[in-house]
């Protein structure tokens, strides 16, 4: 870990007393059934447990000699991006807007934040129906040019759903650590640089913007994960996938081959190549982005 | 005071006694893999079951839906906490018959004492869930099969009386419709059962090797070839000319629902639908279920089963299986049939259910009005090779590639021939890793 | 406000309503099918004002699903998951952030790989362990000779089993062992000061003493915020509590919000579905606004 500090306790056994019962439930409920996953994936396992053939690294060059496995890849990278940059944006821009107090903000501090009680499966349903290129606001759009959205057929425009709903989804989420972080700033601090004649919108990039910093890796790091590891109920209630697997997603891609298609041994593989690609770039992350971040 | 206590206990035992008893009614569980209204259908079914007598009774759970019911129950078997029975989809029998891990219908009834006559169940639906050797290895329940649905209102505008009975006749009608102001004809999804599989069968068109799959799992498909290149090809045609528009759930109405409002003229699906159109459809929308459409030149022959049986899994109580044993003797009942032939769109499994709703006139009530029409297909000739059934591994991921073909060929991405020959590949390496999997065993 | 600026408040304001009108109206539509019959609902062009059927449609979401008891298992799963995750991960990051302790980067990567494969991905072996949580030692034993060494020592077959199916540990602890909590706790610890650290130390206090009386303090803006992530997630949670619970009498309100939306051959009644949703979003509802008076404004009060 980049940051050293010097205060620290020292003790033999309290810190292990105080992480054992952490370490003991994910070993249970997350090591032991991932390392029997690991195992999976390099036979071939028959979906009752019916016994199976140990197969090498068969699986894996299945996985990586398969052009659909690229192109999940591909847009699941694309989808965590975008939902990440536009999830971040957006709750930034309106945490600092609601930080400026104007009349009434309360009222929109509340409304911005309940939406993250919905559930996914939910969001999915509602936004498959404001979706819809038959109805609602996008069949006026396709009255006057017939074809401009389709969701169902148009694979690009699948994605552009599917980063909406996923971005509408992180949005409250990502907007109440943001503000409880702009209102942890002291007030003097901003009240000064104002006398000193900066301006709110520059206070904002220059002042609150980079104290802000912990709180936007936190939240980039979650959003990351989140979107590369729980667009699962999204893409099941919105897409299944298709068209055409424009939004074949790595996760949903691992749970419909393994457990809808029964092929266990090839979606172990595949949750593998997840893990190891999802872990590398959180390393990445914390190796150079943390690095430069400033915790006081 | 000793025979205080006594007497106390005594009263005590005779308390816990009939609190035994009331629970002495042998149990099981069932999962299912329907949900909404369907799974109310099959909880009324449950119902009735404990209702009509005293000595067992059935737990009933829902899953979801197929797949994930499927994929349930495989996790529990794992944890050995199966279901006594549970519900599988028509294409999950190939995986079931492979696993071994199931009770043959006809020895859990013999052994239970229950005399069958395995003949009362309608051939084309005995076969599907039968080995090679004709056997039935679970219990057909929820039946249907594929028809097209037509618009007899939306025909009649367009100067059509009779629906048509031939892919050329579909086409013409659509094309009179559109030039009517009809503004969908033609609804279609991406599933496979109804335009694929089904067309397949009523052809006499085989879509893989070893009849099916029935002969083994060095099976290879080949459809890709002849009457169902063409036939997806002008499907395509046809949608570019704007006599067919895709419907799906994504898109807010599936097929279904958009023949039920009026919005559709025809499409193709389960007969099973055909409650859910009574019940949804606009007012006064003047419809019937009609054969699935042929290619002029080629001998109908009849379609094939869909829907899912009933399996009874391995590794429970003996006690267990004694009730479920009953329950599948009551659900074979005419009277359950009946039932279950009124509360939801499925068609009886036995010949018995079948005469039961001709003399009943269940199909002469206003609100079944056409439903014989999918008993007429599946009946009409004796099961081939090709209309028997599909045994073939892995088809939830063969289904699931079609629909991505098909949307790729249908959005301009592949031409039909590149998705034909994509799909056939993707199958053929789906089949040959089951057949890996499951290495040196043979189907039953 | 530290200044006025009539015109960017003017922008504030647009741009706030903005933000709330794409938030709200997918809501909005919600609440609309949830108030017409089944045809209002799936009607093309879709209806945006409310039609007169939200009571009976809740009704028939109410009995149908049967949400009263459904309610209570919700509840006590979202609670213990939210009170097993604020204290559970909060030692471990007092442990790994304020610990001079060789293993703490090791230990906080084991915690935090956890984010990164999602409970969907490895269910079935995770079910398997649910069955009996003692599985995972019991091969240990197996594997390492143990079992047979005691056996012929004692006579006695070590065989360990704890089902957790259809029982609340086994819907709680799995949904407990994943690293947000944890991941987030070490955030904040991190903007600590270290003088606080060694202001502690000088008075002799003790790491316990000093996680009592001046972590668990300034730390409760923090819990406040996970105990709602957590509740929220713990009740949100679909997939794992349709496995774990195969009698209809343990299973949580969002797994019988999810049988009452057909698939395949059925045509969903969405009013009712619908209907069933806003009700189950209730209680994760009350939570947020609740709690959100707790986390945003409680760090202002104390000004710094």
């Amino acid at each position: 870990m980049s940051n050293t500090r010097r205060a620290l306790f020292r003790s033999a056994w309290l810190p292990w007393a105080l992480v054992l019962p952490q370490l003991l439930i994910i070993f249970v409920f997350f090591y032991w059934p991932t390392g029997e996953a690991l195992y999976w994936a390099f036979t071939l396992e028959q979906p009752w447990g019916g016994g199976n053939a140990w197969v090498g690294w068969q699986n894996f060059a299945a996985v990586f000699s398969s052009e659909g496995y690229w192109h999940s890849v591909r847009i699941s990278i694309l989808y965590a991006a975008s939902t990440t940059a536009l999830a971040i944006g957006a709750a930034l821009l309106l945490a600092m807007f609601v930080d400026r107090e104007v009349k009434g903000s309360r009222g929109y501090r509340l409304a911005m934040i309940w939406p993250y009680a919905i559930a996914a499966p939910a969001i999915g349903i509602i936004f498959r129906f404001v979706f819809d290129p038959r109805s609602g606001v996008f069949a006026f759009l396709n009255q006057a040019a017939p074809g401009l959205w389709d969701p169902t057929l148009n694979g690009d425009h699948a994605m552009t759903m599917l980063v909406l709903a996923g971005a509408w989804q992180l949005v409250s989420y990502n907007f109440v650590f943001l503000l409880a972080g702009l209102q942890s700033i002291p007030r003097g601090l901003v009240e000064a640089a104002a006398m000193d004649g900066a301006g709110p919108l520059r206070r904002m990039r220059d002042l609150q913007a980079p104290l802000l910093a912990p709180t936007l890796f936190f939240l980039v790091i979650i959003n990351m994960t989140d979107s590369f590891t729980h667009s699962f109920a999204l893409v099941d209630v919105m897409t299944g996938g298709g068209p055409a697997r424009s939004t074949d997603l790595m996760v949903y891609k691992i749970y419909s081959d393994g457990f809808k298609g029964l092929d266990y041994s090839g979606a172990a593989a595949q949750s593998i190549v997840l893990m190891l690609l999802v872990v590398g770039m959180t390393f990445l992350q914390f190796r150079f982005v943390e690095r430069k971040l400033h915790y006081k | 005071m000793f025979r205080k206590t006594a007497l106390a206990t005594g009263l005590l035992l005779a308390l816990g006694g009939t609190g035994a008893q009331a629970q002495q009614r042998q149990g099981f569980t069932f999962w299912y893999g329907l949900t909404g209204q369907l799974s109310e259908a099959v909880q009324s079914v449950c119902k009735r079951f404990n209702e009509s007598q005293a000595q067992y009774s059935v737990t009933c759970t829902s899953q979801g839906d197929y797949a994930r019911a499927l994929q349930n129950t495989i996790a529990a078997f794992r944890a050995n906490e199966q279901p006594t029975v549970v519900q599988v989809y028509d294409v999950g029998t190939a995986d079931l018959m492979l696993a071994e891990v199931y009770r043959p219908a006809r020895e859990l009834m013999a052994s239970q004492g229950h005399q069958v006559n395995w003949n009362n169940y309608l051939p084309p639906i005995a076969a599907y869930y039968a080995t090679s050797k004709g056997e039935m290895l679970s219990f057909p329940f929820n039946s249907s099969t594929a028809v097209m649905y037509w618009n007899r209102a939306a025909g009649q505008k367009a100067g059509i009386d009779q629906p048509p009975a031939t892919w050329e006749q579909v086409a013409d009608a659509a094309r009179k419709m559109k030039s009517a102001g009809q503004a969908c004809p033609i609804a279609l999804d991406f599933d496979s059962w109804a335009m694929f599989e089904q067309f397949a069968a009523i052809h006499d068109l085989p879509i893989a090797t070893r009849a099916n799959g029935y002969g083994g799992l060095d099976a290879e498909y080949v459809f890709n070839q002849g009457l169902m290149k063409q036939h997806f090809n002008n499907l395509l045609g046809w949608y570019k000319e704007g006599l067919i528009q895709i419907r799906t759930a994504q898109s807010g109405k599936d097929v279904i629902a958009s023949f039920a409002a009026g919005d559709c003229a025809m499409t193709f699906g389960s007969i099973a639908s055909h409650t859910t159109i009574r019940r949804t459809a606009a007012q006064g929308l003047d419809w019937t279920p009609v054969m699935l459409p042929i290619y002029e030149g080629s001998k109908r022959i009849n379609s094939r089963v869909g829907g899912a049986s009933l399996w009874t899994l391995k590794g429970r109580p003996e006690g267990e299986y004694k009730a479920a044993a009953a329950f599948f003797a009551f659900l074979a009942t005419p009277d359950s049939e009946e039932y279950w032939s009124t509360i939801t769109g499925y068609i009886p499994v036995t010949a018995t259910g079948q005469s039961r709703l001709e003399q009943s006139g269940f199909y002469n009530k206003p609100e079944n009005a056409g439903r014989e029409v999918a008993m007429q297909s599946l009946l009409l000739t004796e099961p081939t090779e090709n209309s028997r059934g599909l045994r073939l591994g892995n088809m939830t991921q063969f289904r699931a590639a079609y629909a991505n073909e098909m949307q790729a060929a249908f959005a301009g991405q592949k031409t039909m021939d590149q998705a034909l020959a994509a799909l056939q590949a993707q199958g053929n390496q789906l089949l040959r890793r089951f057949e890996q999997t499951y290495r040196g065993k043979q189907l039953p | 406000m530290v200044e006025r600026r009539p015109l960017l408040n003017l922008a504030t304001h647009l741009l706030l309503g903005f933000g709330l009108l794409c938030l709200l109206l997918p809501i909005w539509l919600a609440f609309i099918a949830a108030t017409q019959d089944v045809a209002g609902a799936n009607a093309v062009p879709m209806r945006w004002l409310p039609g007169p059927h939200l009571l009976d449609n809740l009704a028939a979401a109410w009995t149908r699903a049967d949400l009263g008891a459904r309610f209570t298992t919700s509840m006590i799963v979202a609670l213990g998951v939210m009170a097993g995750k604020v204290g559970l991960a909060m030692l471990a990051a007092f442990a790994i952030v304020f610990f001079d302790w060789r293993a703490k980067a090791v230990v906080f990567w084991l915690v935090f790989v956890t984010l990164m494969l999602p409970l969907e991905v490895r269910i079935v072996p995770t079910y398997v362990v649910a069955a009996n949580a003692l599985r995972p030692f019991q091969a240990i034993l197996d594997i390492t000779g143990l079992t047979g060494l005691v056996e012929t020592l004692s006579g006695v077959r070590v065989a360990l089993e704890w089902r957790m199916l259809n029982s609340y540990t086994g819907l709680i602890l799995p949904l407990v062992a994943t690293a947000t909590g944890t991941f987030l706790y070490r955030q904040f610890f991190m903007t600590i000061p270290e003088e606080l650290v060694e202001a502690a130390r000088m008075d002799g206090a003790g790491p316990l003493r000093f996680l009592r009386d001046v972590l668990l303090p300034l730390s409760r803006t923090n819990m406040a915020a996970l105990a709602t992530i957590m509740f929220v997630y713990a009740w949100n949670q679909y997939l794992w509590p349709l496995l774990v619970t195969t009698e209809p009498q343990r299973s949580t309100v969002m797994v019988e919000l999810s049988r009452l939306v057909p698939r395949g051959d059925g045509l969903p009644e969405w009013n009712i579905v619908m209907a069933a949703a806003l009700t189950v979003m209730l209680p994760p509802l009350a939570v947020v606004v609740l709690m959100q008076r707790w986390f945003v404004r409680g760090l202002v009060a104390t000004e710094k």
